[in-house]
């Protein structure tokens, strides 16, 4: 049976030859495209992993102030880790327009250089430079190249792993190469340059490290943060001078507390040498004291007044002898004596007074002196407690923080992202596409089959007979796409960009395993599916049924059109009968529009991004320091920004705390003054969905805390991810000084020195930068809008033709009936006009909704907002677009009515 | 004589080399106004073929083929067009209704076609379909759809009716039905009607009757005792 049916399938295909090739080609072109754009993104990011691996990519690096010495590097290799120096010098070439070099030793062992033309430098004068400035600079191999007033031979064009996004600062928003770039000397080389004086700026001491023996990145941290080193060490006169303002005051607070504790002791000593002598003193005086009443009671016995003058009675007896005594003379004289007597007693108590004063001296101050003992191990407690020492670690990245590596990967996941759900897109419209025809076919053969049917033939037999062209037809047009896929016409076009940006080499396009199964197994088997669901459907009818062709009129049964102008209810009738071939022209609208909207909303969102960074950045220049003097210019707003990190859709992002004064004229924004209810840029409420009045937790992996906010307000900067607060309150949340700041944000050129600058970001640089984005976005737009016409155009003319070949015994009759072709085309094309125009209305403005919601998972790793806002006038324009298809379309499949003859209706019998 | 169809010498074949069939050769005849006329003959003889050539859904080959003076052949395809319009009226075997719409919807196919057709509602009454003008082809018995076909050429009120086979699908009772109002609507309208059939019994109640064999006129006569529709048996 099935070699008698295999025979109509060949014949099946003949005749209906155009829809299958053209529903061929929509299936090629699909599978051409997703395998294009899928395997040119997996051919780059599985390139750069292969290139990171034959490098031996770092798994993280780490800056420090004084290169390690031995012993440092001893336990850091006993950890079994292993590091190696990648110190440089960035050099600012002559030239201003070469821009600056950042001038590496070549490595031995981890991200060592891939030259892609030429070699290693073998001479001292031999070197290799970074791919993507040579290019710029159309600098060749074996080219003279100056730096620093030497010349050097250029042995090798190459590429490191670790800068595969040649970022100059990993802040920068994008990479410039034609004022950023690499060049690797030999070590000899390296160390003359070194010598020579000529680097501007002071060596950066940057380690990269690969971990082993399960040992963690954070493992490496905390050894290197505990690593303290003596602050004059350090070789550079803008952290000296930044040392002694801040780190430095924690030595001179101890420095003082010793002097204190000493200068007590010696008081102490002092006094206590004092009170050692009080007991003399006081012997003494009273031993004056004494003689002197033995002296008068001796010279009073003289006189015949028996008397014992002492201490405590010379003072009453003298008084009562005076009283007794007649004699004036020795009244007086006894006055005399009495007046002595009481200022020796009161210089003995007075000195009695003295000495135990020095002894309560000497008691306080032998407290005071424990008191600031006390208060010296106190000191150094606290001091360790909080950490004053200086630790050697700079700064230390994670691989996985760092954006310079996989670079190339990590954007190349929104295209393969792109290309799998677009590729998913096109085949939910083509398995409806298909259910049209093979419906179409069942429907027209229903006698047939329900002959075939009552004879016996069974429903397997006739199953296998339907979905056998369909699944050939998806099949070989899934192999046609891979193929022509595969000779990657059009990958050097999808991947050029991204050589044009990124610092790789070229790799040849290589399509993954899962593609071959997406394009070979995929598309036969949703035939396969939809086919099956579909004539199983149908054949669950009675043989009988079938070959009396019974309509159903299920839903035309529903719709009472009254008495209707005739034309509008025709229109009506026809498009209800043609319900699946209706849906399918808006579903294929819908989806095509989906697909368009991708590459709408990737345009809008770099071209968002390029008007709103230049509207937002109302700064000229923004400095961030390293070492910040101790007062800001006053032609600058100082800030304090601090670096923290927060997740989303499984990637980490780097979000900004940025301390800010109510009144900093580059910011729109009113920060308030509390440490909790923070305000945030739209681009990072866009980015983690965050709303306001919502509380959000941000990681700081330096200090190893989370900070939990309150949205209070979203203010309109999209150029970061920002989260805004009181300069002051944001000082005292991070223990900073009250007049700390990092940031200067200003509207001209400061005069700072280098030395105490971590980078300069001018607004020219940050406008520049974001046309970088649409660059590489566009050959993916392009594909993508194209494809999408495509599809659109496709599936509106296979279904019109679909309804005008199923209404094709009807157009005969009505001609027939004296039809002219103006009015079959009225009735039967002119109403889908309305299907189109009232579809587009709904689902233009619907797909891009949809978009938008699924937008920000296709894009999860990309460091930006969200505005993917497009003028009312795109729409207007595209929905002209439209219009305008489908009048082409329209147009040719006029000409298809005429192939239907009056003559038809005496042949075909419905 | 009055003749409002005049076929002559028409020739008509199909096909090329060893598939070549001469159908027609050289058919002469003609059919007066208001007349209804049958075309008999056996299958394959050419008595759809010279129907179709009269109404102008097929070329001939050579010869002429008159309407009401309208000379058919050679015209081309908007002329042929607006000749089916004004002139013609198509009845079929299998109706050929259009299945998604209503009785009146399809009637209306070729109500839409004139500026002058006949008054819906009193075709409706007329041929009995009244209480099934919102009623789908799929409800209808095959006489009721048959009617619809007729209410459907007739609206327009053509000039001239074309049959092929008006009763070929339609049981006797039926047959009878739409055989009466063939009639009735040739005595009402004056139309003129070519009625292709195997039905020998029809050649009874018309006005002449033309046979075909092997593609050549046979037999061509006018029926001086024609017996009502009415009384006609054994259809």
């Amino acid at each position: 049976m099935q070699k008698v049916l295999r025979k109509r399938v060949f014949r099946n295909l003949r005749k209906h030859f155009v829809r299958y090739f053209m529903l061929g080609i929509m299936i090629a072109m699909g599978i051409f495209l997703v395998v294009t754009i899928v395997g040119s993104g997996e051919t780059l990011s599985r390139g750069t992993v292969k290139l990171a691996d034959e490098t031996n990519l770092e798994d993280g690096e780490f800056e420090v102030f004084v290169p390690l010495n031995d012993s440092e590097i001893e336990h850091i290799k006993d950890m079994g880790i292993s590091i190696e120096e990648q110190f440089y010098f960035d050099y600012q070439m002559a030239d201003e327009d070469m821009g600056t070099l950042r001038i590496f030793k070549v490595r031995d062992n981890i991200n060592t250089i891939h030259c892609i033309s030429g070699k290693l430098p073998s001479d001292k004068n031999d070197i290799v430079i970074e791919k993507r400035y040579a290019q710029e600079h159309d600098i060749k191999l074996g080219d003279s190249f100056e730096i620093a007033g030497e010349n050097y031979n250029i042995s090798g064009i190459g590429v490191v792993s670790d800068y595969d996004g040649p970022f100059k600062e990993i802040s920068d928003t994008s990479c410039n190469s034609k004022t950023f770039g690499l060049v690797f000397f030999t070590k000899e080389a390296y160390e003359d340059f070194k010598a020579s004086g000529n680097a501007q700026k002071s060596e950066d001491y940057t380690y990269a490290y690969k971990l082993g023996n399960d040992k963690e990145d954070l493992d490496l941290k905390h050894y290197l943060r505990d690593s303290k080193i003596d602050a004059s060490l350090v070789d550079d006169k803008f952290f000296k001078e930044y040392w002694e303002r801040t780190g430095g005051v924690a030595d001179e607070l101890k420095d003082a507390i010793v002097k204190l504790r000493d200068a007590t002791e010696d008081v102490r000593d002092g006094l206590k040498e004092l009170s050692d002598n009080n007991d003399d003193i006081n012997r003494s005086t009273s031993k004056l004291l004494d003689s002197y009443l033995e002296e008068t009671s001796e010279a009073l016995n003289k006189y015949g007044i028996k008397v014992s003058l002492t201490e405590d009675n010379f003072d009453k007896e003298l008084e009562r002898i005076i009283d007794e005594n007649d004699n004036g003379i020795m009244r007086m004289s006894l006055s005399n004596t009495k007046y002595q007597l009481d200022n020796l007693k009161e210089y003995k108590d007075g000195i009695r007074s003295y000495t135990d004063g020095v002894d309560k001296l000497y008691d306080g101050t032998d407290d005071m002196a424990y008191g600031v003992q006390r208060l010296d191990v106190e000191v150094d407690e606290a001091l360790d407690e909080f950490d004053f020492g200086l630790s050697n670690l700079t700064s230390f990245l994670k691989r996985s923080d760092n954006p310079r590596i996989f670079a190339t990967k990590n954007d190349k996941i929104v295209d393969i992202e792109v290309g799998i759900i677009a590729g998913v897109i096109i085949f939910i419209l083509l398995a409806y596409v298909i259910s049209v025809f093979v419906v179409h076919s069942i429907e027209k053969e229903s006698s047939i089959i329900g002959t075939l049917y009552s004879m016996g033939v069974t429903r397997n037999d006739l199953l296998l007979h339907y979905i056998s062209l369909p699944v050939a037809v998806t099949f070989i047009a899934g192999l046609a796409g891979l193929l022509i896929a595969s000779t990657g016409i059009m990958a050097p076009m999808i991947a050029e960009s991204s050589y044009q940006y990124f610092s790789i080499p070229e790799f040849s396009f290589s399509i993954p395993n899962y593609l071959f199964i997406y394009s070979l197994v995929c598309p036969p088997l949703m035939a396969v599916i939809v086919n099956v669901l579909v004539i199983r459907t149908k054949l669950n009818r009675t043989a009988l049924s079938l070959i009396r062709n019974e309509v159903k009129q299920g839903n035309n049964k529903k719709i009472k059109l009254g008495k209707m102008d005739f034309v509008k209810a025709f229109r009506i009738r026809q498009m209800v009968r043609e319900m699946r071939s209706t849906v399918a022209v808006v579903l294929g609208m819908f989806l095509a529009l989906l697909i368009f909207m991708i590459a709408v909303n990737c345009y809008s969102l770099c071209n968002n991004i390029a008007i709103d960074y230049a509207n937002d950045t109302k700064f000229e220049y923004m400095y961030t320091l390293k070492y910040p003097e101790k007062e800001a210019p006053k032609d600058a707003e100082a800030a304090y920004a601090y670096t923290c990190k927060k997740n989303t859709m499984g990637f980490n992002f780097d979000v900004t705390i940025l301390g800010i004064d109510d009144d900093n004229r580059f910011f729109d924004v009113e920060p308030g003054n509390s440490r909790t209810d923070v305000v945030v840029s739209n681009a990072f409420a866009e980015k983690f969905g965050i709303k306001k009045g919502e509380e959000f937790v941000v990681t700081d992996d330096e200090k190893e805390m989370k900070y939990a906010f309150l949205v209070k307000d979203i203010a309109q900067y999209s150029a970061g991810f920002y989260i805004f607060m009181d300069i002051d309150e944001m000082r005292d949340m991070m223990g900073e000084t009250g007049d700390y700041y990092n940031v200067l944000f200003s509207d001209k050129k400061l005069d700072i020195e280098p030395g105490r600058l971590y980078s300069t970001t001018s607004r020219e640089d940050v406008v520049k930068g974001t046309t970088v984005f649409t660059d590489l976005m566009m050959p993916m737009i392009y594909t993508l809008s194209i494809a999408s016409a495509v599809i659109f155009c496709v599936v509106m003319y296979l279904m019109m033709k679909v309804m005008i070949d199923r209404s094709a015994q009807n157009i005969s009759l009505i001609k027939v009936f004296g039809y002219r072709r103006k009015e079959i085309r009225k009735l039967y094309l002119d109403g889908n006009f309305y299907v189109i125009a009232i579809g587009a209305l709904i689902v233009l403005p619907l797909s891009k909704i949809i978009m938008n919601s699924m937008f920000p998972f296709m894009i999860s790793n990309v460091t930006c907002g969200l505005n993917v806002y497009v003028p009312k006038l795109f729409f207007v324009i595209v929905y002209a677009v439209i219009i305008v298809l489908y009048l082409i379309i329209n147009k040719i499949l006029v000409k298809r009515l005429d192939k239907y003859t009056p003559a038809e209706i005496l042949k075909n019998r419905e | 004589m009055d003749m409002y169809v005049e076929v002559k010498d028409l020739k008509k074949s199909y096909g090329e080399g060893g598939s070549f069939v001469q159908v027609l050769k050289g058919v002469t005849v003609g059919v007066e106004r208001g007349e209804m006329c049958v075309i008999q003959g056996t299958s394959g003889s050419g008595k759809s073929t010279l129907l179709n050539c009269i109404g102008g859904l097929d070329d001939i080959d050579s010869g002429s083929c008159k309407v009401d003076g309208l000379e058919i052949s050679g015209l081309k395809k908007d002329a042929l067009s607006d000749y089916r319009r004004d002139t013609l009226g198509f009845i079929f075997q299998f109706y050929n209704l259009v299945p998604n719409l209503t009785v009146r919807e399809n009637i209306e196919v070729c109500r839409y076609l004139t500026k002058d057709p006949l008054d819906m509602d009193e075709l409706l009454e007329t041929l009995g379909l009244k209480e099934h003008a919102d009623k789908f082809p799929s409800q209808l018995s095959g006489g009721q759809q048959q009617r619809t076909a007729i209410a459907r050429a007739l609206i327009k009120n053509p000039k001239l009716l074309l049959c092929d086979e008006p009763t070929g699908a339609l049981d006797s009772k039926t047959s009878k039905d739409i055989l009466i109002l063939l009639e009735k609507i040739n005595k009402k309208y004056g139309t003129t009607m070519l009625i292709v059939t195997h039905n020998n019994s029809i050649k009874d109640m018309v006005h002449r009757v033309i046979y075909i064999k092997d593609g050549e006129i046979g037999k061509h006569y006018t029926n001086e005792n024609r017996i009502p529709a009415e009384e006609l048996e054994d259809l």
